[in-house]
Order: structure tokens, then C-alpha cells, then sequence
């Protein structure tokens, strides 16, 4: 194509400004690439911390509410109330737990009975989210047991793993018993099997484990459990994976997303400045790229008369100033890609004390395709200016010029 | 004889606003095939403009014009565009060489760009075309490193790359030395006697007029002679 034979021509006439004018677009796509994998690694890694020692998915009864009822058979104005005479449990929860076992969308599954209580030690008193499991499945939605510094953790028909900032409040070590009054008014003296340091203060500071055994008679629930935990393979599912559950059980079931609603502001907010940051990035190329076009199309203007003169037509041009575009746009881009990718590459090496990546960098989630694609796109656009008045030089000005 | 050229008529009128400049006033020319014309004029008498109307860069405000039989006059600027490029050639005072390409690629230019490449023939052609000027040995070289003189001589082998019908030279000459002016002159004269293509050369220079088979003079916009000049015709020789 004789077009794109002129276009590189005229590109490689003057190599130090093609040069500059590449780099440009190169630095913008590095930008670009970079904030790509910073938001998405952010969102990744402020997801895996919220997510990672939490449920996906959280199965509880339905929530009752008293409600009007009307109807022509009915007097004036009835309610049906509320009857708290009965417990609300999950009391067919085996069969839930083998549905969930059944669906390929998940990976672990915690059966819990979950309630409130005080753990008591002379005169210190500490209130506590207590969470009995079932033994083996105690690290299946919190990973408990590798955290454990002190004890066993193993919890027996006795025991009870707290957090070290709880186990520290109240001067506990492994081995020590310690008084558990539930919010049933159940009362128990209980063994620390195991402290454990999760660096989630939440966790460390206001949760105990115990078996699930352990947990029925202090909270009164002979067969039912008050909550089962759900863990994905995809947590990004877990709303559509929700409602299929809610569905399939009739139970209510709340997805991570909603119990970490200033986590989604936070990230969509995060997602819109990065994506300001893209489009600027952009908008920058566009308009470096036109100028520099704009203003060879000036010094051409002799020389594109004369084509114009000969007949060349102004198809013809308007084609070799768009393909300077897309050979800077294509070239630019590659290359900022290429520095993007490595930039990131080099960042995800550079750790903290904590052994984590400074910055939270997902190199693979760079955007790069959406920068090639739009950095040239953006780049044959911004040519389109100076194409088209260069293809619309009048040739008689021109060559007077 | 061939009649290549045929105006009737031809006005030009400028207008800015309420204001009108009349340069060109009922112009009627006739060239025939292998004339070596030249068209002479003070300052402002219009030649310029003839030129361009001729060479289909500007349309007159009334009259008509025929180039190799055909009105040309009424023509639609794409079909302009691809009359000139098929039917005419472009000589100016200032080259205009597309200075990132070879001598070769800028002869070959007015052929390669519509066919969107340069074909073996357009290659051949433009290096016998530059063999012809006297420049075999700069066919590679880029347009750059060519002197004054041999641009101008590579603008008069892309101006004969299509075979046209009229060859438009404005001040062909009138950037070069004198040297260099005769070789160019003595180049357009050979490829006029040889090819029998037909030349119309605006130009102050009486040296270059005097050498040219026939003169027209425009004077205030109308044509005030036109007379055969030194040289025999070509075809008469």
C-alpha cells in the first residue's frame, strides 16, 4: 500500500520528533497499564482481606415480620404477629449442607451456632462472639488452626480458642479455664485450647471458637444450627450464587458484598479514579499525537499541493496522515505495554516488612488489550484532524505558499 | 494538426465582499500538439491565473475550455483531480520534490499514488525518464541531495511520468542560475521536439520566451499578442 509507504516515510523523516512522539504515547500507556493493575489489585487485595477469614455467603432463617394481612373475609384490620415463642434455626441443616456439597459453585461449607456471651475471670469480664463449628471444618471459612501461637488448638468437648488481643485483655494463656456465660444464661467453665493471631482485630479481639457440640447446650439448640457459612471458588458470584441458594432452601441468604457495602463504595470509587486516570491518559495521547500532526501537515502543505496538483487524490493523503497515526498510535502503545507489563513486574517484587507487595499490583489484569485497542483507536482519531485537512489542501494556495 | 488546447471566452472575476477584481477578460487560445508556448505578462497582467485555469486548479467565472477534445470546464472536482493527473503536467518555479523519497519515487509519484504502488513499469519508466534529464546516476538518490537544477529536472521527469497532453510550467526557471536555467530550457525544448509534447511556459524571462516557438502576452487581463516566436514549430522541422 503506497499510502502507508508515505505515511512511514514522512515518519521516519524526522526520527527525533517520531521518537519523542511515541515515547509520549508509550508514557501514557504505561500509566495507563499501571493504574489498570493497581485499582485491580487493589479491589483484590481489599476483597481478599474482607473475604478471606469471612463467609462468602451467609444462610440464616428467614427473617419473620409481623405484617397487615387484608381480605374481604377478614374484620377491619388484622396482623399477623410475630411468634417468638420459638427459636429461629436451621433445623434440616444437614440436607442444606448436602445440597451445598452438590453445587460446584462452592468450595467450603461451616455449619455454626453462633450467639453472643461473657467470658468471666475473677473480676474481669469480656464480652465475646462465640462461634461453635464443627471441629474439623474450623478452618474451612476463618484460617484459625495455622494462626494458633499458643496450645493445641484442638477443642475437645471442652475447649475454646480465643484471640491473642482477647487472650491478653483477660491474662489468658493455652491450658487455663476460664467461666463462659452465654446470653441464654447458660454457664460453663471451659478450657483455652489454643490463642490464636489472625491480625484481623475483629477476630483476635472479640471471637471464640468451640465445637459445635460444645456450643448446643450453652445456647439451647439441641439439633438446628443458627447459621451456615458459605465459601465460593468465585467470590465475584457470590450474588447470583446467593440467590440461588435463597431459592433452593427458603432461607435467607446474605452475599459478602452486602455485609461490606462501604467495601463496594469504596471500590466502585476506587474503580472511577481509575478510570478518570485512563481516560486523561488518553485524552493526553489524542491531543499530543493530533498537534504533532496537525502541524506536519502544516510544513507538508508545498508538497501536498503538488500531489493534489498531480491528481493524487485526496483519499490518498487523508490515508497516509491516518496511518501515521496508527503506526504511532500501534508502536506507542506496544511499547507501553511492554514497560507497563515490566514496571508492574518489577513493583509486585518490591515487598514491605510484612512480606506483602508494597503495592497491590495484578500485572495480569493491566488492561493491556483495552490499551492497545484504544490507544490506537484514540490515536487514528486524533490524526483524523489533520488528515482530513490535509486531504482538503487547496492546491493552487499550496504551491503559492 | 491536433488541437490540445481550446479556450473561449475565459473571464475571471476576484470577489471580496461588495469589491470585484476583473484579471481575466475574454480569453481566446488555442494551442495545437507540440507547441512550446510561452505566456508572457507584467505583474498582475493574469497570466498566473490563466495558468491555473488551464491547469484545472481554478475555475473560471465564465468561458469555456477543451483539453485534448474534452470540456473540462463543468468537470466535478474528483473528475478535475483525475484529469490532471491523467491528461497534465505540472513544471513550478519552486519544485516542491516530496523530499523523503528518491529521485526515482518522486517521478514515478503522479502514477504510483492512484495505482496505491510503484509497478515494475512505473519503475522502468521513471529511471528512463530521469536517464533523459541527465540524472542516470542520481535515480537512488534522495530528492535532498539533488542541487537546484537537477530537482528542476527531476519536476520536469514527473511532469512527463503520465504522458500528458499539456505541460503547465510556471517560471520553470525563475529559481535557478542561468546555467542552470539553459539546461532546463534546452531539457523542455528536446523533450517538446522528441515527444512532441506540448508546453505552455508562463515566464518573465525574455531569454526563455525567445526560445519558444510561440509568444503570448497578456496585458490587463486580455490578450494582446500572439505571434509565432524564433524557433519553427517542432512538427515543422
Amino acid at each position: 500500500m503506497f499510502a502507508f509507504k508515505v505515511a512511514r516515510r514522512y515518519l521516519l523523516s524526522n526520527p527525533s520528533q517520531t521518537l519523542l512522539l511515541i515515547a509520549g504515547v508509550a508514557l501514557g500507556v504505561t500509566v495507563f497499564v499501571f493504574i489498570t493493575a493497581l485499582i485491580a489489585g487493589l479491589a483484590v487485595r481489599l476483597t481478599e482481606q474482607v473475604t478471606g477469614n469471612s463467609a462468602h455467603i451467609t444462610l440464616e432463617p428467614p427473617i419473620r415480620i409481623a405484617r397487615v394481612l387484608r381480605g374481604p373475609d377478614l374484620p377491619v384490620e388484622s396482623v399477623a404477629l410475630v411468634s417468638t415463642f420459638q427459636r429461629q434455626q436451621i433445623r434440616d441443616w444437614p440436607m442444606v449442607v448436602d445440597l451445598l456439597r452438590s453445587n460446584p459453585a462452592v468450595s467450603a461449607i461451616s455449619p455454626q451456632i453462633s450467639g453472643s456471651a461473657f467470658l468471666v475471670k475473677g473480676e474481669a469480664v469480656a464480652s465475646v462472639s462465640i462461634i461453635g463449628v464443627e471441629p474439623q471444618g474450623i478452618d474451612a471459612i476463618s484460617r484459625i488452626t495455622p494462626d494458633i501461637i499458643d496450645g493445641d488448638g484442638e477443642l475437645g468437648a471442652d475447649g475454646l480458642l480465643i484471640g491473642v488481643r482477647m487472650a491478653e485483655n483477660l491474662g489468658l494463656g493455652a491450658g487455663q479455664s476460664i467461666l463462659l456465660r452465654t446470653e441464654r444464661g447458660v454457664e460453663r467453665q471451659l478450657t483455652v485450647r489454643g490463642v490464636f493471631r489472625t491480625g484481623i482485630q475483629s477476630l483476635d479481639e472479640r471471637v471464640a471458637f468451640l465445637s459445635l457440640q460444645t456450643a448446643r447446650p450453652l445456647f439451647v439448640l439441641p439439633e438446628g444450627v443458627t447459621n451456615i457459612e458459605v465459601k465460593l471458588k468465585e467470590p465475584d458470584n457470590a450474588r447470583a450464587t446467593a440467590r440461588f441458594l435463597a431459592e433452593a432452601t427458603g432461607l435467607r441468604a446474605t452475599p459478602w458484598q452486602e455485609k461490606n457495602l462501604n467495601l463496594e463504595d469504596a471500590l466502585e470509587a476506587q474503580g472511577r479514579t481509575g478510570t478518570m486516570i485512563q481516560v486523561f491518559s488518553l485524552i493526553s495521547i489524542v491531543i499530543g499525537v493530533s498537534s504533532a500532526l496537525v502541524l506536519s501537515a502544516y510544513r507538508r502543505r508545498p508538497e501536498i499541493g503538488i500531489m493534489r496538483a498531480f491528481g493524487v487524490p485526496g483519499g490518498f493523503i487523508l490515508w497516509a496522515f491516518l496511518l501515521q497515526g496508527l503506526l504511532i498510535g500501534l508502536t506507542g502503545a506496544l511499547i507501553g505495554c511492554a514497560t507497563g507489563y515490566g514496571l508492574c513486574l518489577w513493583l509486585e517484587r518490591v515487598t514491605g516488612a510484612d512480606g506483602l507487595a508494597v503495592l497491590p499490583i495484578a500485572k495480569e489484569q493491566g488492561g493491556y488489550v483495552a490499551a492497545l485497542v484504544l490507544t490506537t483507536l484514540g490515536a487514528v482519531i486524533a490524526s483524523l484532524l489533520p488528515a482530513r485537512s490535509a486531504s482538503k489542501v487547496d492546491p493552487l494556495e499550496a504551491i503559492q505558499q | 494538426m491536433t488541437t490540445v488546447l481550446e479556450t473561449h471566452g475565459i473571464e475571471m472575476v476576484f470577489r471580496n465582499g461588495d469589491e470585484e477584481t476583473r484579471v481575466l477578460t475574454g480569453i481566446d487560445l488555442t494551442l495545437d500538439k507540440g507547441e512550446l508556448a510561452a505566456l508572457q505578462g507584467a505583474s498582475g497582467s493574469g497570466k498566473s491565473t490563466l495558468l491555473s485555469i488551464i491547469g484545472l486548479l481554478l475555475r473560471p467565472t465564465a468561458g469555456s475550455l477543451t483539453i485534448s477534445g474534452e470540456r473540462v470546464d463543468d468537470l466535478s472536482e474528483k473528475a478535475r483531480a483525475r484529469f490532471r493527473n491523467r491528461r497534465l503536467g505540472f513544471v513550478l518555479q519552486f519544485h516542491h520534490l516530496l523530499p523523503d523519497f528518491t529521485a526515482m519515487e518522486n517521478v514515478a509519484f503522479p502514477a504510483a499514488a492512484p495505482a496505491g504502488g510503484i509497478s515494475r513499469e512505473m519503475r522502468d519508466r521513471a529511471r528512463d525518464l530521469l536517464t533523459r534529464v541527465g540524472l542516470e546516476d542520481r535515480i537512488d538518490f534522495p530528492a535532498t541531495r539533488l542541487s537546484g537544477g537537477q530537482k528542476q529536472r527531476v519536476a520536469i521527469a514527473r511532469a512527463l511520468m503520465n504522458r500528458p497532453d499539456l505541460i503547465v510550467a510556471d517560471e520553470p526557471t525563475g529559481n535557478l542560475d542561468r546555467e542552470s536555467a539553459d539546461r532546463v530550457l534546452d531539457l523542455m525544448r528536446e523533450v517538446n521536439r522528441q515527444d512532441g509534447a506540448t508546453f505552455l511556459i508562463c515566464t518573465h524571462d525574455e531569454d526563455v520566451a525567445a526560445r519558444c516557438s510561440r509568444r503570448l502576452t497578456l496585458r490587463d487581463g486580455r490578450l494582446a499578442s500572439n505571434v509565432n516566436g524564433s524557433d519553427r514549430r517542432p512538427d515543422r522541422e
